[in-house]
């Protein structure tokens, strides 16, 4: 009935209501589908931002992990820098992750667990005993069982961030100590677990709260509104704004459980401001502020992060501590309010200092050369993107206790051989790399005298002439040939000139302007005399000299003109260190690698990056020139070496020196580590140093530092030692005088006596050698 | 489970197996003091030193490996046994790290390479545990023998055939 009238009634008034309401129902209908696709625009910009990636993560890069193990060459000093290094602090007791105790030279050290790309590692408590350079004893704490091998957390040095500098360290929920949640929705949103996004009565008790407390405590808006606020970057005030937010808050609250949006706040929340660089999240501000994890936190440092949520800048610890601690011993007051903590627990709290650290050194990369040759080594294998955003895990090869040592090493050798040029003496720039011998890894490289200036990486990127330390590869070359070239031939050190088939006229000169007649070939390398090894580089072919250097693994521009032979070819210091890296292994090319292992941010492996070997050059060759290079430093160009070195460490190595002086060279190895370092100057000025004077000081200032390295190179199979006669190359016995034993590839020893021995050489029976060859 | 490590042979025998060592002959010579290069002139040549560059070199390898090594082995094998061969490649370059010029780490990771079909590198790991086996008749045989192995997998029939023959000659038989 009543419908049939209202019927009738709108029938009655049909024309009237469509010529009046349509256009409002229109508009109405209008509004609400724009509505509607406005919410579901602002549903899937939100669930976007919560679901895809949610954060970009920067790519965290790790220096090798300390292994621990009973006759590791290491101090109690630099234990204690590593330990520093990790944040790792000393306490008088040790009982959590991250604290050790330190009796004279003993610690007691509770490691931190760490995701490595082996898999999980979990914390260990372990004591361990320095005697010496050494560790001399390593157990286990709690049952005193000796221990064989511990790795401690790796240092962290350095991130790559994307363009736009945020950072996070990413926390799971669980991960997250309850207190600090507790403190969170404490102060920032009671309701939290009760409202659907947006509580409007929250406004009503914050303002009840901050009346009672007298001061500002609560806000009022929830959670999930402040993280929709985050997730869009915008301080803007408006009404839209707000209104925004809150649909997007309810949107939230309708798709996903509290305990994510929980977490997702907790690693996005703005907690600070680091130069550039954008603190996100309670993860990375633990780090920022306490250089601690989160876990290892206690409850005022709790209540000091909560208090910071209202306002990183205005409450910021480091220049506003008074105004932090107010707001922390507030947060504390809500805690005990509410009997999150016991009244007398939160009045300790109140006592304590702020302890916030004095600076955070990880804001700049700590090793900026070093992190370069690593971003350039990802970039062939990963995209600019991932590696700023993905949240990889990089372990590289870097040894901090190398590197500190190299950075202080360059920068106060080039001082001093600066001192007393005036500003000329400032102007010298040096560059230096030190990889492991058989690994092939990158310990340590600096890029200039300034180890923090992320510019011009001169290990990289200065290309210069190498001069002679390019011999090593002539000589190669002829001792590759034994029934033509041994140790003992006898070059020809006297003038030379050269005129090439254009008509070319060369003449090499010695670097002392004399020539020296009739050399042992090892005496021409080791003395480094340019007349004898351009004739043995020309009588063997440029060609034959090019090879060798591709063998070994050079890959750049190579003019075949005689003047290769004495180094007329630019390289890096990271190219030479690849250059010597074949001879220190033994002739096997071994790729220099920065990078270990990536993972990706979930902590599964992506990539490894793994010990590759090739051999080259047959053993026996190189153990010639190596043995030639040995002479180097015992009693040729680079024999200052050892008025620091002790003299029974066994290195080899080679200077280089170019035309004026512009480039001062050393290169050399012991049996654990291979050092390249270059000095000039950026406008390819003379330096006024020869390689010895200049880059050899540095080397072996840096070397001093690394430990007997004890070479102990294996002979090679088919290499035998004789006596012989320098001044002839012949054999000798004991009526020579001079006499040195030099190695030689088996059957290739001179067969005739010097006129210096007097008595019978047994010659050896080509019978015998034959069979030696095959034992 | 196949066992990709250590057929049949105890870690700690293969880790005591001893080696051959020749005394150097006393040295001597007073060397010329030549300058060149720019070597500082009033700098004395030095002519003679323990384990100098004047002496033949002593035994190449350390044989007797640190516990850490050992540990690192037994954790290598534990790891190739159950398959995963790139953890045991992991270890053993860790092992490698502390013990860089032992043969026996490297002859291994050449064990697990081609165990992972990398038969290249397996030959070329082997050739370098060769290389720092000198005088170690045992381990250049079983090199010898993965060497075969490796040429073997990559077809090369007459290369295994010859490095079989180095291993048996090694092997004295």
């Amino acid at each position: 009935m009543a419908r049939g009238r209202k019927r009738g009634r709108r029938k009655s008034r049909r024309k009237v209501v469509r010529h009046r309401s349509s256009p409002w129902l229109r508009l109405i209908l209008l509004l609400c589908l724009l509505l509607a696709g406005y919410v579901v625009y602002l549903d899937l910009q939100v669930r976007q931002q919560f679901d895809g990636k949610r954060w970009s993560l920067p790519a965290r890069v790790y220096a090798r992990p300390l292994d621990l193990y009973v006759g590791r060459e290491l101090t109690a000093d630099q234990f204690q820098t590593e330990l520093r290094a990790l944040y790792y602090r000393p306490v008088k007791t040790a009982t959590q992750p991250g604290r050790f105790a330190k009796n004279r030279d003993e610690f007691h050290v509770i490691t931190r667990p760490f995701t490595f790309w082996d898999g999980q590692q979990n914390s260990a408590s372990v004591r361990v005993r320095f005697s010496g350079n050494k560790v001399s004893a390593l157990a286990d704490a709690a049952t005193g069982r000796p221990a064989s091998l511990v790795r401690l957390d790796p240092v962290l040095v350095g991130s790559f961030y994307p363009a736009h500098n945020e950072d996070r360290v990413l926390l799971k929920l669980d991960d997250v100590p309850v207190s600090l949640t507790d403190a969170l929705i404490a102060i920032e949103d009671r309701g939290f677990y009760k409202h659907h996004g947006v509580a409007p009565l929250a406004i009503l008790r914050a303002l009840w709260a901050n009346v009672r407390a007298r001061g500002v405590v609560q806000g009022g808006s929830t959670l999930t509104q402040q993280l929709v606020k985050n997730f869009f970057l915008s301080s803007e005030r408006t009404l839209t704004r707000k209104l925004n937010e809150a649909i997007m808050a309810l949107l939230l609250e309708w798709h996903y459980e509290k305990d994510e949006i929980l977490e997702a706040y907790l690693n996005e929340v703005y907690l600070g401001q680091d130069g550039k660089r954008a603190v996100h999240g309670f993860g990375l501000a633990s780090h920022f502020y306490f250089e601690k994890p989160l876990a290892e936190l206690n409850i005022e440092q709790y209540a000091l992060l909560v208090g910071l949520v209202k306002g990183p800048s205005y409450y910021n610890p480091r220049r506003h501590p008074e105004r932090a601690r107010v707001r922390r011993d507030l947060v504390l007051d809500v805690m005990a309010d509410l009997g999150l903590v016991e009244r007398d627990e939160a009045a300790r709290a109140k006592n304590k200092p702020l302890e916030v650290s004095k600076q955070w050194r990880k804001a700049i990369n700590t090793f900026p050369a070093f992190l370069d040759l690593v971003r350039r080594q990802l970039q062939r294998d990963y995209r600019d993107e991932d590696i700023t955003s993905e949240g990889l895990t990089i372990f590289t090869t870097l040894d901090p206790q190398l590197q500190w040592q190299l950075e202080q090493t360059l920068a106060s050798g080039l001082q001093a051989l600066g001192k007393g040029r005036g500003t000329e003496g400032g102007k010298l720039e040096g560059a230096a790399v030190v990889t492991s011998v058989q690994g092939g890894e990158v310990l340590a490289l600096a890029g200039g005298r300034d180890p923090k200036f992320a510019g011009f990486n001169r290990a990289l990127d200065a290309h210069r002439q190498v001069g002679s330390l390019l011999k090593p590869a002539v000589y190669l070359t002829a001792l590759e040939q034994p029934q033509r070239y041994t140790l003992a031939t006898q070059l020809d050190d006297s003038p030379l000139t050269f005129t090439a088939r254009n008509g070319t006229v060369w003449k090499p000169g010695n670097y002392d302007k004399m020539s020296h007649g009739k050399v042992p070939l090892y005496q021409a390398l080791a003395h480094s005399y340019n007349i004898s090894t351009a004739r043995l580089g020309l009588d063997l072919g440029i060609d034959s000299i090019v090879t060798t250097l591709r063998r070994l693994g050079v890959e750049q521009r190579l003019n075949p003109y005689p003047s290769l032979v004495l180094g007329a070819v630019e390289m890096s210091p990271l190219q030479v260190a690849g250059l010597y890296q074949t001879f220190a292994s033994g002739g096997f090319l071994t790729p220099l690698r920065a990078i270990n292992a990536v993972l990706a941010a979930d902590k599964t492996p992506l990539q490894r990056y793994s010990l590759s070997v090739r051999a080259v050059v047959e053993p026996a060759p190189v153990y010639l020139v190596n043995t030639a290079l040995r002479y180097v430093v015992r009693e040729g160009t680079g024999r200052s070496l050892y008025q620091v070195l002790p003299e029974d460490w066994d290195i080899a190595g080679k200077t280089g020196t170019t035309d004026d002086l512009r480039d001062s060279w050393f290169a050399g190895f012991s049996g654990d580590h291979l050092g390249v370092v270059w000095i000039g100057r950026d406008d390819n000025a003379s330096t006024g140093l020869t390689g010895s004077t200049g880059a050899l000081r540095i080397w072996r200032d840096l070397f001093r530092h690394f430990g007997n390295p004890g070479m102990n190179q294996p002979v090679a199979e088919n290499i035998e030692y004789h006596d012989i006669d320098p001044a002839t190359g012949l054999l000798a016995d004991a009526g020579c005088e001079d006499a040195v034993q030099l190695p030689f590839i088996v059957g290739s020893a001179p067969y005739e006596n010097a006129p210096c021995a007097r008595g019978a050489q047994v010659l050896p029976n080509p019978v015998d050698w034959f069979k030696e060859l095959f034992q | 489970m196949k066992s990709y490590i250590l057929p049949g042979i105890p870690v700690v025998l293969l880790l005591l197996c001893a080696q051959g060592c020749s005394t150097p002959p006393p040295v001597r010579y007073p060397p010329p003091v030549v300058e060149q290069d720019g070597t500082t002139p009033d700098v004395p040549a030095r002519p003679v030193a323990p384990g100098g560059v004047q002496q033949k070199p002593g035994p190449s390898t350390v044989m007797a490996s640190s516990p850490a090594v050992v540990g690192l082995l037994g954790q290598a094998e534990k790891q190739a046994n159950s398959g995963d061969l790139e953890a045991a490649a992991a270890s053993l370059e860790r092992a490698i790290r502390i013990e860089p010029r032992n043969p026996l780490l490297w002859y291994h990771l050449a064990t697990v390479r081609l165990a992972q079909q990398e038969a290249a590198q397996a030959e070329q790991l082997a050739a370098k545990s060769n290389s720092l086996a000198a005088g170690n008749r045992l381990q250049q045989s079983r090199n010898w023998h993965l060497i075969a192995r490796a040429r073997q997998a990559l077809g090369d029939g007459d290369g295994a055939r010859a490095a079989e023959r180095r291993a048996r000659e090694l092997e004295g038989r």
